[in-house]
């Protein structure tokens, strides 16, 4: 099965990634720059300037990335319990309301720490990964006993209830590619995956036909917001026929506001052009069409797309490339199933944000807070994602050589 | 290479891992390159209607001025106060109520809650939840507290200014207010218009620190001379259509334009009015401008110099104004160079303001202006049905002399009326008697031109009435140009079964099927003056380029346009005008009242009665005249609807005029000479 093709290296470092990683952070930093440079300016000192901030995070995210490679990551997945049921229990915390913070976005996401605010949905997905690494890395018989597998169940199940009842449904969204391939890799049997997905698949789909067509009586209650959302992505009309005028007006105007960041981002994206406008002469952002809440977060990408062009989204995609195929290639040089678990976990999870995230600023996806690892402007984002690429690193620095 | 390694693993779970993921990386490449590659013209496009909004903006309108530089229509700054919305001043205390605002607003509508199932749990521990919490508003309620709040922060605003100003001012129209914040944000809101001087110096002296207010300076359009050749130099009327030609076709924005809508503002607009430039103004989201590039440049408007003379044409109105005869007097003097053409003067009342119409022009006044019995905005100099009357026997003395059928010494015994057949008898104020030429036209005898009237028949006095280009547009730049009425043959078809000896009558007396306007009139005068020349009847000497320096082709003066020339010999002239000077020389003379010391004055007076349902309804008056008698340079037609007489009425109007054209000349010889002062 492992075919050694290539002569095991002398540094087991993967330096290419962390290029990679360094080139993701430039464009971080030169972005966030450029898009909060509208915001107003002189009022806050430098060091509360946005991009001066993400810079620490970055460093402190490396810093965290390097702790996480000092101890072997067996010794570390002894902990994966712990770990796990300490995100729990954060998330636990983060609904109830005096902890949990809205930041008036009408869902209840942060902890307030003092002077900086921590979402432990972020946090959740490593401690997920790790213990459900730990968990898949049993013999493989023991993945075939159907018991298993529902225990299996219950530890994806229980993360992603909290995290959509925060509710976060991108945070939650996340946890379904991460587990589902990491049990297809991590050996669980294909037909148990088979009726999984099928089920999964099933409940979506109802889920869907539920909010888009079925009668108010008989649709779930989602919060507001998520189900405009969802008609925004898929193009329905707010308006129907039982409305008033006046309703009908409300519902008309209520749908421009929303799908208005979609189709700015779309703009913006779209008016780069190949080359684009040129770093910091962005206008989508600079006069404020983009909302400034969120282009240099959450919409950070579509600054990129404006100000650098299509040359700019291919060079950050084939950054993210490096990223994600130097992860698989750890996965396949790892010497067991729970370092190749834990890098599979950890290249899923990213690529699933990057999916999401570039997806939603050109309406492949709707809309949801999923940021974009290392660009997006946020603490817990980057911390999380540079414990997770230590994590890559650290299955790659201790492997075993047979 | 790294990514092709990964496909081809020999791991099948990681290479269908990585073919996954290699596959979400292409969609995302292609989904980028349809939209920022393929489409991205049309994002383009958005992104430019979202950010830039167009601004007509009009060009300074030229002057009209009269033919020594004075001004009959010029610009004037006009200042006005208006609220700058994109003012962070006025953003800032907006900003400020609207917070004050939505606190107390979520403190009003806060809402008590149950305790949630952890809440309860929680509180076993000694946690206290807040039970109470302010309501978080809707959108909808945040955009109508913001409106409530910027119009309250608005009116306050203005209040103050009014306290500054020391007159009560009060933001009265909140939906055209709530019209302009949506729509016109860029441009400044007015709160008070037209500022007179004392106002100006109240607000700089004041140097008043009220958020977003400021003066503003845009021209207007003035009249100095007021309702002075109102119907020359005409009026304007709002417009704000883009649609004139080499502009760009749609705005976002306008600056209040105006163009013109009658005389020589409607008639000249397009030099005027010049062209309007365009800016695209750089907005952000909330439509507050960020820069502005022009786009094209403003044109200025050409000023016009008229051929009119500002005191000649004053002194024509006031004599029409005063004339005897019924008020309001419905009448029109008209003074032409006999030389050139020239119109010195073109007055006609009852007249109009054009003052009223700008800024707008307001119905009542506009009720008044379309009374179709007063018709104040009628040009009658130029518009309008009138019967010659007398004054048309010089025509049909110049056809009967010069086919020879009158011998100006022969004399006419008249019965002081004169009878066709069984018709009713035509009467005479000239009264019976003996009638030489000299003496029937001086005192105006009908039987004596009805006689011969019909001796030389209807097609001469025609043919003469055509070579002097009655019953055909005068080809000034007015719009109110009539025809008049001549029965040529072609409008006897078309008008007309037949005709008959007793139309020849009528028409041997100015009456009956004829119409003429008073430039007309005087056309025909200044060319029995001039020694047969047909003139075209000249408006304008220049129009030039605001900032031009003078044109020395204009201070060579104008140059006659001559038309025709009439088929008479210099006898038959002589004969005419010498019957014209002994109209007002001789004591028996009808147009004695026009007679000025030391100008003679050479004219014909007319009187036509104007029947209505078959009765006699007013008499429309006249005297057309020239003056001096040696050297002509003047020829004056005064007309009045409702006069007396045209000796009573028209001919003392016209001597004053005279008397003011004899001053002129004497006062100011550098006028005499057509030069043309330019300011």
């Amino acid at each position: 099965m492992f075919t050694i093709a290539q002569p095991e290296r002398q540094s087991r470092v993967e330096w290419l990634q962390l290029l990679g990683l360094l080139g993701l952070m430039g464009f971080g930093v030169a972005f966030i720059y450029s898009a909060t440079l509208a915001h107003a300016v002189n009022t806050i000192p430098w060091y509360r300037e946005a991009f001066v901030r993400q810079s620490l995070w970055y460093v402190i995210g490396l810093c965290a990335g390097a702790a996480v490679c000092v101890i072997d990551y067996r010794s570390i997945c002894r902990w994966a319990l712990v770990a796990y049921w300490l995100t729990i229990v954060a998330l636990v915390l983060v609904l109830i309301p005096s902890i949990g913070t809205t930041h008036g976005w009408g869902a209840r996401r942060w902890i307030d720490l003092g002077p900086f605010q921590f979402q432990p949905s972020e946090f959740a997905k490593i401690g997920f990964i790790l213990a459900f690494a730990n968990f898949l890395s049993r013999p493989l018989e023991e993945l075939r006993n159907g018991a298993n597998f529902l225990k299996a169940l219950g530890m994806v199940a229980l993360p992603f209830l909290l995290i959509m009842a925060e509710p976060d449904l991108g945070s939650a969204i996340i946890f379904l590619p991460v587990s589902l391939v990491m049990m297809y890799v991590g050996g669980v049997p294909m037909a148990f995956l088979r009726r999984l997905l099928l089920g999964v698949g099933l409940l979506i789909v109802l889920f869907l036909v539920d909010v888009l067509y079925a009668p108010p009586q008989w649709q779930i209650k989602l919060h507001d917001y998520q189900k405009r959302r969802l008609l925004v992505y898929f193009g329905r009309d707010y308006a129907n026929e039982k409305m008033t005028p006046a309703q009908r007006q409300a519902a008309q105007h209520q749908q421009r506001n929303d799908s208005y960041n979609v189709e700015q981002a779309l703009i913006s994206v779209g008016s780069g052009g190949m080359l684009g406008k040129g770093w910091k002469r962005g206008t989508q952002n600079a006069l404020g069409f983009l909302p400034r809440a969120v282009a240099h977060n959450d919409f950070i990408f579509s600054v990129i797309a404006e100000e650098k062009g299509f040359a700019g989204s291919v060079i950050v995609i084939a950054l993210y490339s490096v990223v994600l195929f130097t992860g698989i290639r750890i996965a396949g040089q790892a010497r067991d199933r729970l370092g190749k678990l834990l890098a599979v976990g950890v290249v899923t999870m990213l690529a699933s944000h990057v999916f999401i995230n570039i997806g939603m600023n050109i309406r492949l996806m709707p809309v949801t807070g999923v940021p974009l690892p290392l660009l997006s402007y946020g603490g817990s984002s980057v911390l999380c994602s540079l414990i997770a690429i230590g994590i890559l690193q650290n299955v790659n620095l201790y492997r075993r050589s047979y | 290479m790294l990514i092709f390694d990964q496909l081809n693993k020999a791991d099948r779970h990681l290479r269908v891992l990585s073919w996954v993921i290699a596959a979400g990386l292409l969609v995302l490449l292609i989904g980028l390159w349809w939209v920022q590659v393929v489409r991205s013209r049309s994002y383009v496009e958005d992104q430019r209607n979202q950010s830039y909004r167009t601004l007509r903006v009009p060009a300074p309108r030229g002057k009209i001025l009269d033919r020594n530089g004075v001004a009959l229509a010029e610009n004037r700054p006009s200042y006005s106060i208006g609220l700058y919305l994109e003012d962070r001043s006025w953003r800032d205390a907006v900003q400020k109520e609207y917070k004050r605002a939505e606190a107390a607003a979520r403190k009003s509508t806060s809402t008590e809650r149950q305790p949630k199932l952890m809440e309860k749990f929680l509180s076993w521990f000694g946690y206290e939840p807040a039970l109470t919490q302010p309501r978080k508003l809707t959108a909808n309620e945040k955009a109508a507290l913001g409106r409530e709040v910027r119009y309250s922060v608005t009116s306050n605003i203005v209040w103050q200014l009014g306290v500054a100003l020391r007159q009560p001012l009060v933001l009265t129209n909140e939906a055209k207010f709530r019209q302009h914040y949506d729509r016109r944000r860029a441009l400044p809101y007015t709160i008070l218009a037209n500022l007179n001087s004392y106002q100006i110096a109240r607000f700089q002296e004041q140097s008043m620190r009220l958020p977003g207010v400021d003066m503003e300076m845009q021209p207007t359009r003035i009249y100095p001379r007021g309702t002075l050749a109102a119907h020359v130099v005409g009026c304007l009327t709002h417009f704000d259509d883009s649609s004139a030609e080499g502009e760009i076709a749609s705005f976002d924005y306008h600056l209040p334009d105006y163009r013109g809508y009658d005389g020589i503002e409607a008639s000249l607009d397009a030099e005027l009015r010049g062209r309007a430039g365009a800016k695209a103004v750089l907005v952000n989201n909330l439509g507050y401008r960020q820069s502005e590039t022009i786009l094209s440049p403003i044109e200025a408007g050409k000023n016009v110099t008229l051929t009119i003379d500002a005191e000649i044409q004053r002194v024509a109105e006031r004599e029409l104004r005063a004339a005897d005869a019924h008020k309001p007097n419905r009448g029109a003097a008209v003074v032409l160079d006999v030389r050139t053409g020239e119109i010195i003067a073109m007055a006609s009342s009852p007249t109009f303001d054009p003052r009223d119409w700008v800024p707008r022009l307001s119905s009542e006044v506009w009720n008044t202006y379309t009374n179709d019995d007063v018709a104040p905005m009628r040009n009658r100099s130029v518009y309008g049905y009138y019967f010659p009357g007398s004054t048309f026997k010089t025509v049909v003395a110049l056809a009967a002399l010069e086919a020879g059928v009158i011998d100006p010494e022969k004399i006419y015994p008249s019965k002081g009326y004169y009878q066709l057949g069984n018709r009713a008898p035509i009467g005479d104020t000239a009264g019976p008697g003996e009638f030489n030429f000299k003496r029937a036209f001086k005192r105006s005898s009908n039987p004596y031109f009805i006689e011969y009237g019909l001796q030389v028949g209807k097609d001469a006095i025609v043919a003469m009435g055509e070579r002097l280009h009655f019953g055909e547009r005068t080809g000034i730049p007015l719009s109110q140009d009539s025809r008049g009425i001549l029965p040529t043959q072609d409008w006897i078809r078309k008008n007309l079964g037949g005709w008959h000896d007793g139309d020849t009558i009528n028409l041997a007396i100015g009456q009956g099927f004829l119409a003429v306007t008073p430039l007309q009139m005087a056309v025909a005068t200044a060319a029995v003056a001039n020694g047969g020349k047909v003139l075209w009847p000249q408006l304008t000497i220049s129009t030039q380029a605001q900032d031009a320096l003078i044109d020395p082709a204009t201070q060579r003066g104008v140059r006659p346009r001559i038309r025709d020339q009439l088929p008479v010999s210099s006898q038959t002239l002589k004969l005419i005008q010498a019957a014209m000077l002994a109209d007002t020389e001789d004591s028996d003379g009808t147009g004695i009242r026009a007679r000025v010391a030391d100008y003679r004055v050479c004219g014909k007076t007319g009187t036509a009665q104007v029947q209505k349902k078959g009765k006699l309804d007013h008499y429309t008056v006249w005297f057309a005249s020239y003056a001096p008698y040696e050297d002509p340079r003047y020829a004056v037609v005064v007309m009045m609807d409702y006069g007396l007489s045209g000796g009573d009425s028209c001919a003392p109007a016209a001597g004053n005029i005279y008397r003011a054209l004899k001053y002129r000349d004497e006062h100011a010889p550098s006028a005499t000479k057509n030069s043309v002062v330019s300011r």
